[in-house]
């Protein structure tokens, strides 16, 4: 019976052994230097603020902490259940919830600079103060382009915006077909106004399905045979039917077509992604438009005369856009954001002084001076916003 | 045999890395998820707004009997959309806070709010005394619809609610805790749970597209809830007291529940929201 050990093991099972000690080597290697990582890393954790809450109080009540990412390390030293929160004003910041008595949690915050509230167990217990410091580091990324993640909320915002005005366009459409349906011109030449109020707060973002939106709001210039062209339909061919020619007859039909396309329009607006750059620029070429053309001549409701509060629409929209992006713009040109707001009260004081009880004066009655005026207050906003894409990096 | 067995194990540990580590969800996808969300949350205020005048109306008309049925299917609505309304703490408090967040328990002035009604209704069996406290009710609840509509909903407070949802479930429903005089607790549970399942549902698209076996162990866990849950429900849609579940089914939740909070709980890191 052969002895093991005069056995020479083959090539491959010797190559096998070697390569093994290696893997293990390495795997020795890689684990040291995990656990070197984890421990540089516990160590960073380890300028935990430590907050403990007594039934009455916190302690301590009033931190200082420099800006970016602070652990808390939440001590409940109550007899109930408690709950810790960081709060801006009413808005919590970040909380945890259920501390049970006797344990303790780690909070783990990204804070902003400024001055906070902490609270500190029981409602009726006073709150603390958390000031947060500015650093270098957040004073310079206050100033740098903000990432894209900074456009997720003023773009769902915006998402949002289109959805609920989609929405309103669609309900203003369907009182107005109606109106039509049972003949009363009165009640669907009163209706018209509001339908034009909601496209127009969609007409920024509308304008970019070019083939749709010219199904609804193309003026009759556009077709050949402009009134009488058997294309022209939408908003204002009813408009045409309602003021120019004083009947509901026959636009029964364009008033249905009109209906089926304000639905596709909400859901086409809600399916196209819009780009961070795209948010301003298309509210900024609105207002351009209405700047160059529609303000002086008057012509997109040149049947009914009621452009004045299309444009104030326009704004509301525009409006919108910049309260969107105002926390961004504040920290990163707060100069460019003051003469945006300038701007946008100028032209709605300019828009307002045409208001009446009964809403605005037609637009056949605004003299060409004050055209003008208007057209040059909403080109001060169109070149201020269009300050806005450079400044945020766009 | 020409590699060596070592060539061979680094091969097969690169193979092995998962490509989930690879493909990071781009920013701009999460907008319809996160818009999405806020008009999901703006229906449910809605339908917390009509019902609540329906239930402060029965209050105050002292219908006893309606209140105490309107209580569950009406707060249901808010527990849905725990994330967002608990963003507003002057409002979560006066809506929303237990007797325990109280020194002075029943009797503290500032405690009002859905539970303060509560224990009129389930423990004194009264709607005596009720209605400034109905009144404010509406009042806070018509205000947290205004501010939630004003309101730019971070992203990562978006995703991170579906975890702090469960997280609830797990700290505060399977004791039976917050509704404590009606136990109706089962109502809170299951909007707890669809408010999580809705989350997870909105960005089921861009999870699915990292870790599709991560997308799977939620749904099961999401799915052994609700079929628990679903045993308890009555013929009007509603739920059984809390007293009434079995202890099997008790402790039939806890696992699931603790690992849905646990998993929900990676999805900001998932979506590149840490």
């Amino acid at each position: 019976m052969p002895t093991p050990a005069s056995v020479t093991p083959p090539r491959a099972m010797r190559w096998a052994v070697a390569g093994s000690v290696i893997v293990m080597i390495a795997a020795g290697a890689l684990f040291y230097y995990a656990s070197q990582l984890a421990a540089a890393k516990r160590k960073a954790h380890s300028s935990e603020i430590t907050v403990t809450i007594h039934p009455h109080s916190c302690e301590p009540d009033s931190l200082s902490v420099p800006a970016g990412v602070n652990s808390f390390r939440i001590v409940n030293a109550s007899e109930r259940a408690v709950e810790w929160e960081i709060l801006d004003g009413v808005l919590v910041v970040e909380e945890r919830e259920n501390i049970a008595p006797g344990l303790s949690q780690v909070i783990n915050a990204t804070l902003a600079p400024g001055d906070y509230a902490i609270t500190c167990g029981l409602l009726s217990n006073p709150r603390g103060t958390l000031h947060v410091t500015p650093t270098a580091q957040s004073q310079a990324s206050a100033k740098a382009r903000p990432s894209l993640v900074a456009f997720i909320g003023p773009l769902s915002e915006f998402r949002v915006y289109l959805n609920s005005q989609g929405n309103a366009l669609i309900t203003a459409v369907d009182a107005l077909s109606q109106a039509i349906a049972t003949g009363d011109l009165a009640q669907a030449r009163a209706l018209y106004l509001p339908a034009r109020e909601a496209y127009q707060r969609l007409a920024p973002a509308a304008q970019r399905l070019a083939e749709l939106d010219n199904a609804i709001n193309a003026r009759a210039d556009y077709f050949e045979k402009r009134e009488q062209d058997p294309g022209f339909g939408g908003f204002h061919r009813i408009e045409y039917g309602l003021f120019s020619q004083s009947s509901t007859q026959g636009l029964g039909v364009f008033a249905q077509q009109l209906h089926a396309n304000a639905v596709l329009l909400k859901q086409q607006l809600l399916a196209q992604s819009l780009p961070p750059g795209q948010l301003v620029s298309i509210v900024a070429r609105t207002l351009h438009n209405l700047a160059d053309t529609r303000a002086g001549s008057g012509e997109e409701e040149r049947y009914s005369h009621i452009d004045l509060s299309g444009f104030a629409a326009n704004l509301q929209t525009t409006r919108k856009v910049v309260d969107l992006l105002r926390p961004l713009l504040a920290k990163n040109n707060a100069e460019l954001l003051q003469r945006i707001d300038t701007a946008s009260t100028a032209l709605e004081a300019e828009l307002n002084s045409f208001k009446t009880p009964q809403g605005y004066i037609t637009y056949d009655t605004v003299s060409d001076l004050r055209r003008q005026a208007i057209s040059n207050k909403a080109k001060a906003l169109a070149d201020a916003l269009d300050g806005i894409d450079p400044a945020l990096g766009l | 045999m020409k590699k060596t067995p070592f060539a061979l194990l680094i091969t097969l540990g690169l193979l092995h890395t998962p490509l989930s580590a690879l493909a990071a969800t781009a920013p701009l996808d999460l907008v319809g998820p996160v818009s999405d969300y806020k008009i999901y949350v703006t229906e449910q205020l809605d339908l917390l707004a009509d019902n609540t005048q329906q239930f402060t109306d029965a209050v105050k008309k002292g219908d006893l009997a309606a209140a105490k049925k309107l209580y569950a299917p009406t707060r249901v609505h808010y527990e849905s959309i725990e994330p967002i309304a608990e963003l507003f703490s002057d409002l979560d408090a006066s809506i929303d806070s237990r007797v325990d967040d109280h020194e002075q328990g029943v009797k503290a002035p500032d405690f009002t709010g859905f539970h303060r009604i509560e224990y009129s209704l389930f423990s004194e069996n009264s709607t005596q005394g009720l209605n400034e406290l109905a009144d404010g009710l509406s009042k806070d609840v018509q205000d947290l619809q205004k501010r939630v509509a004003g309101l730019t909903f971070p992203p990562e407070k978006v995703v991170g609610g579906a975890a702090s949802l469960m997280e609830e479930v797990a700290a505060t429903k399977i004791s039976g805790e917050e509704d404590r005089y009606s136990h109706t607790d089962l109502y809170d549970f299951q909007g707890n749970v669809d408010g999580a399942k809705k989350i997870f549902d909105l960005f089921r698209s861009q999870i699915q597209q990292s870790d599709q076996a991560f997308a799977a162990k939620v749904d099961k866990n999401f799915a052994t809830v609700d079929r628990i849950l679903a045993k308890y429900r009555t013929q009007d849609g509603g739920f059984e007291t809390y007293d009434k579940i079995k202890d099997n089914d008790r402790k039939a939740l806890i696992g699931p529940v603790n690992t849905l909070a646990e998993d929900l709980s990676t999805l900001r890191g998932k979506l590149g929201l840490n």
